[in-house]
């Protein structure tokens, strides 16, 4: 829909020259990527299993039981113990297990007790466990996968609201902006956290862990899209009475072809600016929450469960907090970077005096 | 959790406001004739007589035996810091939000009833009586109440006292249909002979007759004149008169921060035998701290003076051995083994539920929870299986049954049974319609979460999923009360009592409207009950009749049969799956709170319970000098294990 014109693509090429913000860009882009399969690098189950000349992959799809590799029970094989016990055997039979061959649910209690145990590159700990025996690294990669999409989710649909309402309130002005603005005005006196408190109260407790995050995610999503409206109906007011939108009119285009394919490449660079920050704040919001225990549903890694837990045993696990901070500023840095580039590269006062 | 509470804080303070109007405004209310025409319209309840018509033939008692409770080396004074976990919502202790944490300290553990159960004997010493006789045939308790007793304004305790909690724990005004139930049914007539003279007659005989009667403590007649519609705002945040050593003077209650109990040192009952070697210290500050981990690092820094360290994580990494002031003898930690009936911790199963209704899931379910890695991993092997859900009751409990084991094998023999024979993708059972074999796990001990977790992780490999819901405290109460949960892990207090009850968890009128036809036979048209204590929806015919049975019988050796039959019947039923119990309590105390020889009481719930430690601030001053120069004092790591029980294999 939007054709890159040559002043976005002049853009794209400044922010390539802004080193900090482009290396974020590439790191984070690549840790999305590797997260997005963070299954084959952390995970309990086995990469392949290589038994009486069968080769086995399951680190995707259904599980295997026991049985099928020759132990006697019938819930999921423990791949660990079966690289071991094959090991032991001699034989040809054999198990790669990914780089951290845990998932970030187990509890691995070192000595038959459950208590947090600090980084061990021997066993593959490699972050230390939490308070009972779960492996950190594994709970901080899958934890910040969901930040992330989390994150990433709930930009799209704060900005898709945000635009298409603000963009109606300045192209169409009058009585429709005049009370959108006072509905906005009530709604974002709201207090969001009660909502969310409330909100979580009432949750059906059938409702499965997905379902929650969505639900979650909507409810943030309704109590944040308000102030994206306000940058957008300003924009599109000073677009609307420029002399090519007039032109497009008479020409005959209809408001929602005016506004998304005249209006919006145009207001654009206002948009792209916010973006990194709105991720952050989101990033920030939901660890805010599982900090305050009404974020994700237990027992899912989070960032923010992790950081509950480091702060109360900060004497004894000081790992624990060291992990999840380190894991929350390095993400958070690297967005703003981002942020900051994208700003910079997308302002239209170049050459202003003020930099 | 702690934003929450922060939350709601500020609401509570406001709506504390504007429920109790300025007392100008109120209406007056004086109740005298109401409650003297109440008399009236019941003359078979209350009886007024003389004192001639007292039985000469009574057999008195008065415990005056019994060992004494405490040390005589104790000394008085001093300032003891104590956490609270919460502001109290009122100081009322009756009616809505008053059944909290804050409630033993205004009543449960510091004021006195007619007579006390003694810690370690379980024999009653006297407390506002002075001796008690117990007429079998007449089913009643007759007492004669000390005559020294009065309230902590002076006012002496008297008969009309005891009459008229009759009168307040009945009426609507107070919103507390557990007391008016309790107060209507449990008793028969109560009489008075003379200013100090009573007698309460019960209906049934019970092994223990005379400790419904004696447990009963008074109310401030003088106090409540002004009971009536409004008692809930009216009577919100007025301290009353008290029994207790402790009072909280004007001004010494800032809400939402701080309660100050000072002791009264006009006490009637200060120089009494059972009495005179409690309640030492001068001052309990009492400061609201939400968080544990910070009441801890408050403790380490000396600012609160005493800290529980039952929590595994707590005795063995937070407080170790070796920990400086451990190592110095500045923090002293004390390990203490009691007997008494344990809180049942463990799983409640909703049989209203669909597929927890099917008594092989529920078998099932029971082999698949993996309670010995529970104790064994995360609390260390410090605590011990739970076996029913009446343990710790001595002969009352049953002697043989055992908490079914974690079995993979044979709990997938039970789902098999239900018809959950394949395993899905993910590892969960499912029948053929596609049903899987899920539950939610709820509970509202939001520290114990991860115990919730372990649970879930090891029942997956019997082929059952657990949602685990960790919701706050009054949440999770609040869904059960409801029987809106499917499991939820959950525990009673127990308070210290002979033989266990059983109507309250396990009969059908508390789990179901009409639960059986005449027949016996299930009515297919029942409605779940909603509001008691029967978490389970338990409803089986010849329990209700085995419980009829108990409630009826007075002599212990039929009740413990009846006790074992029906802990049988509950066992198979599997309804509730048996978790863990602490057979201890552990503390840790900077080393000028000081302890009796013993510690503490074979009966006792925790250390603090009976009031017996008292500060010594010589050993206060040079504890904090000693500290500040790193100057290492005696060590002192101490286990009490006199009452400890065997482990049962």
């Amino acid at each position: 829909m939007l054709t890159l014109n040559p002043q976005t693509r002049k853009k794209l090429a400044r922010f390539r020259k802004i080193r900090l913000g482009y290396f974020s860009f590439l790191i984070l882009g690549a840790m999305i990527a590797l997260l997005s399969v963070a299954e084959l690098f952390v995970n309990s189950r086995a990469l392949i299993v290589h038994y009486n000349d069968t080769l086995y992959f399951p680190t995707y799809g259904s599980f295997y039981p026991g049985t099928t590799f020759g132990e006697d029970y019938s819930y999921e094989a423990n791949y660990r113990a079966l690289a071991k016990s094959f090991e032991a055997n001699s034989s040809d039979n054999w198990v790669l297990m990914p780089l951290v061959p845990y998932d970030p649910y187990e509890n691995d209690a070192k000595d038959g007790i459950m208590r947090p145990e600090a980084p061990d590159f021997s066993v593959g700990h490699y972050l230390g466990t939490d308070t009972t025996s779960r492996d950190i690294l594994a709970r901080l990669v899958y934890g910040t996968r969901t930040a992330l999409l989390f994150a990433f989710a709930f930009m799209c649909s704060v900005y898709l609201i945000g635009i298409v309402i603000g963009c109606a309130m300045g192209y169409l002005g009058g009585l429709f902006d005049l009370f959108f603005q006072r509905l906005i005005e009530i709604w974002s006196n709201i207090p969001f956290l009660y909502m969310v408190i409330i909100v979580f109260s009432v949750i059906p407790s059938a409702a499965s862990i997905p379902v929650r995050i969505g639900i979650l995610l909507s409810v943030m999503v309704l109590f944040s899209w308000t102030s994206m409206t306000y940058y957008m109906r300003t924009e599109t007011y000073k677009e609307k009475s420029r002399d090519y939108v007039a032109a497009a009119r008479v020409m005959g285009a209809g408001a929602p072809r005016i506004i998304f394919r005249h209006i919006l490449p145009n207001v654009l660079s206002t948009l792209v600016t916010f973006m990194p920050f709105t991720v952050v704040s989101a990033i920030s919001a939901i660890t805010a929450l599982d900090f305050l225990g009404f974020g994700l549903p237990v027992p899912t890694p989070s960032l923010g469960e992790l950081l509950q837990q480091g702060t109360a045993n900060l004497r004894t696990a000081p790992w624990i907090v060291t992990a999840a901070f380190g894991t929350l500023v390095i993400i958070l840095s690297l967005v703003t970077f981002i942020g900051e580039a994208i700003r910079e590269s997308f302002d239209p006062k170049q050459f202003t005096l003020y930099r | 959790m702690k934003l929450k509470l922060y939350l709601a804080l500020p609401l509570l303070i406001l709506s504390a406001c504007g429920d109790s109007p300025p007392p100008e405004q109120a209406p007056v209310i004086n109740n005298t004739e109401e409650v003297q025409q109440y008399y009236k319209d019941h003359p078979d309840f209350f009886s007024f007589k003389t004192l001639s018509d007292v039985p000469t033939d009574l057999n008195w008692e008065s415990g005056g035996d019994l060992p004494e409770v405490g040390s005589p080396n104790a000394l008085k004074g001093g300032l003891e810091t104590v956490r609270l976990a919460d502001f109290p919502r009122t100081l009322r202790t009756v009616g809505p939000d008053s059944n909290g944490g804050f409630r033993p300290w205004i009543l449960d553990n510091t004021t006195m009833s007619l007579a006390h159960r003694h810690p370690n004997q379980l024999d009653y010493f006297p407390g506002l009586a002075n001796r008690w006789a117990v007429d079998q045939d007449s089913k009643t308790v007759y007492v004669e109440l000390d005559p020294d007793a009065t309230w902590s304004d002076g006012v002496p305790i008297t008969s009309d006292d005891y009459l008229f909690i009759f009168w307040f724990f009945r009426t609507e005004y107070i919103t507390a249909p557990w007391y008016n139930n309790w107060y209507e049914n449990q008793f028969t007539n109560i009489t008075r002979y003379s200013d100090h003279l009573i007698s309460i007659s019960i209906p049934e005989l019970k092994p223990d007759t005379d400790s419904k009667v004696l447990e009963l403590r008074p109310l401030p007649r003088h106090f409540y004149n002004e009971v009536g519609e409004d008692f809930l705002e009216r009577y919100q945040w007025r301290f009353a008169p008290t029994t207790a050593a402790y009072v909280i003077k004007e001004g010494d209650l800032k809400k939402g921060r701080s309660i100050r109990f000072t002791r009264n040192t006009d006490w009637w009952a200060k120089d009494k035998k059972h009495w005179r070697y409690r309640f030492n210290i001068d001052r309990v500050n009492l400061i609201v701290i939400r968080d544990t981990p910070k009441v801890f690092e408050a403790f380490k820094r000396g600012d609160i003076d005493q800290f529980g360290l039952s929590l595994a994580e707590y005795w063995y990494e937070k407080l170790p051995e070796t920990d400086p002031d451990v190592e110095n003898g500045y923090i002293h930690k004390k390990w203490f083994f009691n007997e008494r009936p344990r809180p049942p911790y463990g799983l409640w199963i909703n049989t209203d539920q669909p597929l927890l209704n099917e008594k092989s899931v529920r078998l099932g379910i029971q082999h698949a929870t993996h309670w010995q890695l529970v104790i064994d991993q995360f609390f260390r092997g410090d605590y011990d299986r739970l076996n029913t859900a009446n343990d710790g009751y001595g002969r009352f409990s049953h002697p043989t049954l055992r908490g079914r084991p974690f079995d993979v094998e044979a709990a997938m023999k039970h789902f098999a049974d239900a018809g959950f024979i394949e395993r899905g993708d993910d590892g969960i059972l499912k029948r053929e319609d596609g049903t899987r074999l899920a539950f939610t796990l709820s509970s509202g001990y939001e520290s114990l979460k991860d115990v919730l977790t372990i649970l879930k992780e090891e029942a997956s490999k019997a082929g059952i999923e657990f949602r685990v819901e960790v919701l706050d405290g009054t949440a999770g109460w609040k869904k059960v009360q409801e029987k809106q949960h499917d499991i939820h892990f959950s525990a009673f207090g127990y308070s210290l009592e002979l033989y266990p009850r059983f109507w309250e968890t396990y009969h059908s009128s508390n789990a179901y409207y009409d639960a059986f036809l005449d027949d016996g036979s299930i009515n297919p048209e029942r409605k779940s009950k909603t509001q008691t204590n029967n978490l389970e929806s338990f409803a089986v015919y010849e329990m209700d009749g085995l419980i009829d049975q108990y409630r009826q019988a007075s002599d212990s050796e039929t009740m413990i049969e009846l006790a074992h039959t029906m802990s049988e019947l509950h066992h198979e039923e599997a309804s509730f799956v048996p978790g863990y119990y602490a057979g201890f309590f552990r503390l840790g105390h900077w080393r000028w709170i000081q302890y009796p020889e013993d510690f503490s009481f074979k009966h006792a719930s925790g250390p603090t319970q009976y009031f017996v430690h008292w500060i010594d601030q010589d050993i206060k001053t040079a504890t904090l000098n000693a500290r500040r120069s790193d100057q290492p004092l005696s060590k002192s790591i101490e286990v009490f294990d006199q009452y400890r029980t065997p482990t049962i294999p």
